[in-house]
């Protein structure tokens, strides 16, 4: 297993720099060597005369997919150690229609715009000031825009999870689109601009098998849902998937903002008695009601007993939930626990527990 | 006499090839920062540093660059963008491919292609802005990455970049 810099919370140290300015390098080095240090290269995509901006980014992605889902599998990297961005339609849909246009006018996007920078290119000095002048804008338009921000916020999302299809077959199926399009794309270059060099080349044909016979293994490799009940299974026997309630009472306590604790009581039960901060959701409505909270923050599942909170985290893990805890002893050991009072406990308390219950008690009992 | 075994010059990298490396330096980057490739978030960062240098108590009291503190530029995503600059540096010259121009269709204007690429450059830098990141840190890294958001993202940017084409058509024209 492999911790990096983001899992280790040093994403700020000089060692995360200097290894950023080392992948710039190549990151650099090899979007020039591909040609995307020219804009009538980049832009060719566009009019479907020079689609390298396909071969190349759709290479990449597939490359670096794949490479990720055999080495996740095998262990040596885990989701909870990537930098994982949410998802947020709003922000997405409009930043990517607004972005687009960016690109074709400007004839770059930020990265390649550097690559073309340094390859002399006046034009990409022209757009790098304009990003740098539309970064400010966005600083000023802040306010105006920030409602974007939170439309349509699923928080950490897998489109293999969208789509609910397993993600072995997902990522065969992606591995399938991309090949496909690298042939249209050569097919496409060749009626429009006579080239198309690679269509029907044995270098094509066996790149192409290459990548569908890696995606293909993978499916072989982890079954299904293997992955999602193995790591389930784990969790359960390292006892990951609880809470007690003397920690979920401290959380509350301080005011916690990334905690959402869903009460699965019948809400007359609800009404009478909850704890304080708790949501009645019933059970069918929880993945709707908890997708902003999906794989962000932690969510805390409690009922009476724990039953029903553990059948429910597991049918979220199943379909992709990884944050998901249930309340040790459910709402009587958290009352038994937490706020009964000292004086009328059978064993002794320390002071120090005992303040503690007065406080929880002052909070969690206030009317 | 021309030597045959010399790359032609400005012969470009086979692109399967290239993007078989970007994929590479993707997971690298994935297995050693945890994070992927980016470079709007480095010139949004120099943005902010830039306005203080003008300005430091605007920048403070703005809601979007004044959470970054006083010092923008400690990011790790500043530091790749120095990197990108480098590393095309490097292959740009080692390929002979380094040519100072603007590069425009003949029958386009200069005027017209500064406007445009500077226009373009506003528009990428403020969307990078909303989306969290382009088409590095947004559609490639997101993208390898299998988020919902990232794939949405990509599809918006070749829906806006194809229906804006026909406007942007000319600059190419010879």
């Amino acid at each position: 297993m492999i911790e990096t810099c983001f899992e280790a919370g040093l994403l700020d140290s000089t060692r995360a720099f200097a290894l950023a300015a080392l992948i710039g390098v190549f990151f650099g080095f090899f979007l020039e060597a591909a040609g995307f240090g020219s804009s009538r290269r980049l832009s060719g995509i566009f009019y479907f005369r020079d689609m390298a901006v396909i071969k190349v980014i759709f290479t990449a992605l597939i490359t670096a997919m794949l490479g990720l889902a055999y080495l996740e599998a095998f262990g040596w990297v885990r989701t909870e150690g990537l930098h994982l961005l949410p998802t947020v339609y709003g922000a997405q849909v409009v930043g990517g229609l607004v972005f687009g246009v960016g690109f074709v006018l400007g004839g770059w996007c930020p990265g390649t715009a550097a690559a073309g920078c340094v390859s002399g290119k006046l034009d990409a000095l022209v757009f790098l000031a304009g990003a740098l002048a539309g970064s400010m804008l966005f600083n000023e338009t802040y306010e105006t825009v920030a409602p974007l921000l939170s439309t349509g916020d699923r928080g950490v999302r897998f489109v293999y999870d969208s789509l609910g299809v397993p993600k072995s077959i997902f990522i065969f199926a992606f591995t399938t689109v991309a090949v496909l399009s690298f042939w249209t794309a050569e097919y496409l270059e060749r009626r429009v601009a006579g080239r198309g060099r690679y269509l029907f080349s044995p270098f094509l044909t066996i790149f192409s098998l290459c990548l569908l016979l890696v995606a293909w293994a993978f499916s072989l490799a982890l079954p299904p849902t293997a992955g999602t009940e193995a790591s389930l299974l784990a969790a359960i026997e390292e006892g990951e998937d609880h809470i007690e309630p003397e920690e979920l009472a401290d959380r509350l306590l301080a005011g916690e903002a990334e905690l959402f604790l869903a009460d699965l009581r019948p809400a007359d039960e609800y009404r009478l008695f909850r704890i304080r901060g708790a949501e009645n959701i019933e059970l069918q409505r929880l993945p709707a009601i908890l997708a902003p909270w999906k794989n962000r923050g932690t969510i805390v599942l409690y009922s009476n007993g724990m039953t029903h909170p553990a059948q429910a985290r597991d049918a979220l893990s199943r379909i992709g939930y990884r944050n998901v805890h249930i309340l040790t002893d459910g709402l009587g050991g958290f009352i038994a626990r937490c706020l009964k009072p000292a004086s009328l406990r059978e064993e002794p308390v320390s002071p120090g527990t005992a303040a503690k219950i007065s406080a929880w008690r002052s909070y969690f009992l206030a009317r | 006499m021309e030597r045959t075994q010399r790359p032609r010059r400005g012969a470009y990298m086979n692109p399967y090839v290239a993007g078989i490396m970007l994929g590479v330096t993707l997971l690298g980057s994935f297995l050693t920062l945890g994070a992927g490739l980016g470079a709007s978030g480095g010139i949004a960062r120099a943005a902010a540093y830039l306005e203080r240098l003008a300005d430091p108590a605007r920048v403070e009291a703005s809601a979007y660059f004044g959470a970054w503190g006083p010092r923008p530029l400690r990011y790790y995503l500043v530091f790749m963008l120095g990197g990108v600059f480098l590393g095309g540096a490097l292959s740009a010259f080692t390929a002979r491919r380094f040519s100072l121009r603007l590069e425009r269709g003949r029958a386009c204007s200069v005027s017209r292609r500064v406007l445009s690429a500077f226009a373009g450059g506003v528009l990428a830098g403020w969307a990078s802005r909303l989306a969290s990141g382009c088409t590095s840190g947004q559609a490639l890294t997101g993208g390898a990455l299998l988020l919902t958001g990232s794939m949405v993202f990509m599809v918006c940017v070749f829906a806006g970049g194809y229906a804006a084409a026909r406007i942007a058509r000319g600059q190419w024209d010879d």
